[in-house]
């Protein structure tokens, strides 16, 4: 198990956005978090990278515990994430969006940085290098030089993912990654999304999108902060619950 | 008994004196979103207009500090008109724009009268004798009024429709444009009521202590104070912020040396910053 | 609230090299042509105070917007100028040790200022600063207190002209030291943590520990401006140091452009150096830094930095607008 997450709750004041939840992820599968808006799989993922930190539960990662850790910690230990809302280094050109992103691996000590030392420049062209291999496969290498937040909708989440990938994580979690874009561009992402799993990356997705369910292992579905069914996609499609969840949602197929 | 009492109807004066400029400026902190440097050179300079109206004029006090108000609250509507309007949004340049206000207001004040050590004639004159307590009316006076002022404020904001609209845009100023609401127009009132409340504020506080051109500085920190103190969102927390620091100033000084008092007073507000940033009653500020 | 210029590119870079090292050298030129005393006094101001505007910019870069960065500048210099005075030790060896205490009692404050958001992080700091006053009034028995320092070593003789290089040679140094942090990964992982503190921390950057560090460096530099301006000035007041002075560091800085590295530079210069051209004024000489801040504000929304830009999209506009009336 690379990921455990056990009896994971978060109350918000009144409000409890997630109830006991217990989901575990394997190395190398791709699992998919599903539910309606508001299930809380967003807050999900805050729990886990530790932009929240948990009332009650706790999250095992690779073993340890990583359920108080900050943010940059658990990104130290791995985990990469993509944002709902997609925010980035917006008045970075994409290229410097990623560099920046490259901090983790390789990683320069704070004093051969600042003088320039051998170690930091061989550092700094191998990232150049890592950063436009990662853009040629987010096809975004003929836009390397523009600001991102000139970029139009669909080039900025596929920047997202590329900033994820940058931090050569062994579990990435993807919120929502095809949200607002046409059948192209989501043909696209899904396509790099596969390559990104034959490197071997654990991913972990929420998506509304039918088209993600195809690639992946299996889903949990949530709703109201509870797992409410687990399984292959086409078992839980059936299942009675979630046909309720999602009701007023148009029936997938 | 008598120091008690003294030092009771000090801190109360003291309290409502700052919880009204503090109020003023929280009030346009809030729906403009601007720190209003500007803020106590406006107080400052209502304490040398009302003086004007009171000797020079030979108006008898109350009438000129009503004058007074009048006139700092077209002033007011000047300032958001010419100076802050056009920087709407721009924190930074509003900025600036305030410090300019400041500068202009200080250095005139500075360059013509400032010299001269003055006080506004008595509002009040005479000590109450209460048994073994003496107080003097001027300071019972301000007082009084400013607690009047106060309640007045507090009726404006929560009883009628341009009060509602001054909270709806102070809480959620996209939202108050959805709903049709007139920034500009709140954003005058706000100004307006931050300068009536500055100028009575100055006027009172004139007559108690000597005009000085750079009066309005201690103010502005006074009203910062205050702010962080409190927190924006609620005028009671603003009451409350006041009355804390209020009585801090006027207490602390009473046991230890001036600059301690006023070291433990910046102490409680920096470690109550650190674990409260938004204060003791405001709303948490993403 | 920062708006940010991105400039890449070797050219780019070697082009400002060059730009630098002939204002250096011209720099370095003064004091052959100019004799007055008044002047190279200005000039001087003008040097310390690019220093601490500078490191204003460095730290504000971070998203910490400092409302009493003064205040360091004024324990550098207190710090100095005391221990030269109670340990007679050599300035030479205690400038330097300002700076230390200057970055040590940062970063003492940074560690928990670090975690507010800006605006609640310049009230903090503005506090600080008022409290750094009232601190320096408390222990007047070394300071002076309220009534000032005293009796400082001096660094020279009497002539300015020894200060005049040791100045512009500090410059240079500081601006370097902050140069050098703006430049490398760690300025641009602090440009990255204002653009975006949550896409900073998922990709492994510690938000807390590079604002501290931004900080450290901010007031270290702040602190040796500080401590060598105590040992040039050999008189030191709270004044110099209060909360009036943090806010003339941040229109310097607003004014000159927080885009660009030359910003402060420019801002701090123009802004000492006007009203002082108009000194024979006096009391009117608030009036023409108001008058400066007016124009600025109107005419350079970008501060001084930002009007090669606005002069070139002027320019343009005029240009369609005329290519536009010849085609109708």
């Amino acid at each position: 198990m690379l990921l455990e997450i056990n009896g994971l709750t978060k109350h918000f004041g009144g409000l409890t956005a997630v109830m006991g939840l217990d989901i575990g992820v394997a190395k190398g599968e791709m699992v998919g978090l599903i539910g309606p808006n508001g299930a809380g799989k967003t807050t999900i993922f805050n729990l886990i990278t530790g932009f929240l930190r948990p009332t009650i539960g706790n999250i095992v990662f690779e073993g340890s515990d990583i359920t108080q850790k900050k943010p940059h910690v658990v990104a130290r230990l791995g985990i990469a994430r993509t944002f709902q809302l997609n925010p980035l280094f917006a008045d970075f050109t994409v290229l410097q969006n990623v560099i920046a992103s490259f901090y983790l691996h390789p990683r320069s000590s704070l004093w051969a940085t600042y003088f320039n030392l051998p170690s930091y420049r061989r550092n700094e062209a191998d990232i150049m290098k890592q950063a436009l291999e990662i853009l040629k496969l987010v096809e975004l290498h003929n836009v390397k030089d523009d600001l991102a937040k000139n970029l139009p909708h669909g080039y900025q989440k596929r920047l997202g993912i590329a900033r994820a990938l940058a931090t050569r994580p062994k579990l990435l979690l993807l919120d929502e990654p095809l949200g607002g874009m046409n059948p192209d561009e989501r043909a696209f992402a899904i396509n790099v999304i596969k390559k990104t799993r034959q490197e071997g990356i654990t991913i972990l997705v929420v998506e509304h999108n039918m088209e993600m369910m195809d690639i992946v292992d299996r889903v949990t579905v949530v709703n109201f902060g509870q797992k409410i069914a687990e399984g292959v996609f086409e078992e839980v499609r059936e299942n009675k619950q979630v046909a309720e969840a999602y009701f007023g949602v148009e029936h997938p197929e | 008994m008598e120091v008690a009492v003294e030092t009771i109807v000090n801190v109360m004066m003291l309290s409502s004196i700052y919880i009204l400029v503090a109020l003023g400026f929280a009030l346009v902190l809030s729906i403009m979103g601007v720190l209003n440097f500007a803020h106590g050179a406006l107080y400052m300079i209502s304490g040398y207009v009302c003086y004007q109206f009171a000797t020079q004029f030979g108006i008898n006090p109350w009438l000129a500090l009503v004058l007074a108000t009048v006139v700092m609250s077209i002033f007011g509507l000047f300032l958001e008109k010419f100076c802050f309007r056009p920087f709407f949004g721009d924190i930074n340049r509003t900025i600036i724009m305030s410090i300019v206000i400041a500068l202009v207001l200080e250095t005139t004040v500075n360059i013509t009268v400032g010299d001269k050590v003055r006080a506004i004639p008595d509002f009040a004159s005479g000590m109450l004798k209460a048994g073994p307590v003496l107080v003097s009316y001027e300071r019972l006076i301000t007082l009084i009024v400013g607690g009047i002022l106060l309640l007045f404020i507090t009726l404006f904001i929560s009883r009628t429709k341009a009060g509602q609209q001054m909270l709806a845009v102070a809480q959620d100023p996209e939202g108050a444009i959805l709903q049709g609401i007139r920034i500009h127009r709140v954003a005058a009132l706000a100004i307006v009521m931050g300068c009536a409340m500055a100028a009575v504020s100055g006027s009172l506080m004139g007559a108690i202590f000597q005009l000085r051109p750079f009066a309005g500085n201690h103010m502005l920190v006074k009203s910062i104070q205050v702010v962080i103190l409190s927190g924006i969102g609620s005028i009671g927390g603003i009451l409350a912020g006041g009355l804390i620091i209020g009585t801090l100033d006027a207490i602390l000084p009473l046991f230890t040396s001036g600059a301690v008092s006023q070291a433990v007073g910046l102490g409680i507000i920096i470690v109550l910053l650190l674990f409260r940033p938004q204060g003791l009653f405001g709303r948490e500020m993403s | 609230m920062m708006e940010k210029q991105v400039s890449t590119g070797k050219k780019s870079r070697l082009k400002k090299a060059i730009i630098y090292v002939i204002c250096a050298l011209m720099a370095a030129l003064v004091p052959l042509f100019v004799h007055s005393v008044y002047y190279l006094h200005i000039l001087i101001l003008i040097f310390i105070y690019i220093i601490v505007t500078s490191s204003l910019r460095t730290i504000a870069n971070s998203g910490q917007i400092s409302l009493g960065h003064a205040s360091f500048m004024g324990i550098g210099a207190y710090t100095s100028a005391v221990l030269a005075k109670q340990l007679g030790w050599t300035p030479w060896i205690t400038m330097p040790l300002g700076g230390f205490a200057t970055m040590a009692i940062a970063i003492l404050v940074g560690y928990p200022f670090s975690r507010l958001r800006t605006i609640y992080f310049s009230m903090v700091s503005l506090f600080f600063g008022i409290g750094m006053i009232a601190v320096n009034t408390i222990f007047s028995k070394v300071t002076g207190g309220y009534f000032g320092l005293i009796g400082i070593w001096p660094l020279f003789g009497r002539s300015k002209v020894p200060y005049y290089y040791f100045f512009l040679g500090l410059t240079l140094l500081c601006l370097l030291i902050l140069h050098r942090l703006e430049n490398c990964r760690i300025g641009m992982s602090l440009r990255a943590i204002d653009q975006s503190h949550e896409v900073a921390a998922s990709v492994g950057i510690n938000e807390a520990g590079y604002r501290v560090l931004a900080l450290a460096v901010g007031c270290f530099v702040a602190g040796l401006a500080g401590a060598g301006y105590a040992h040039y000035n050999l008189v030191l007041s709270q004044g110099s140091f209060d909360l009036l002075a943090s806010i003339n560091l941040l229109v310097y800085m607003m004014v000159g452009g927080v885009g660009s590295f030359a910003g402060p530079v420019i801002g701090a210069a123009v802004l000492i150096f006007i009203p002082e051209l108009f000194r024979g004024l006096k009391q009117f000489t608030p009036y023409v830094f108001a008058g400066v801040l007016l124009l600025v504000i109107f005419v350079m929304p970008r501060g001084f930095v930002g009007l090669p830009a606005q002069i070139k999209s002027w320019i343009n506009r005029r240009r369609e607008a005329k290519e536009d009336r010849v085609a109708s």
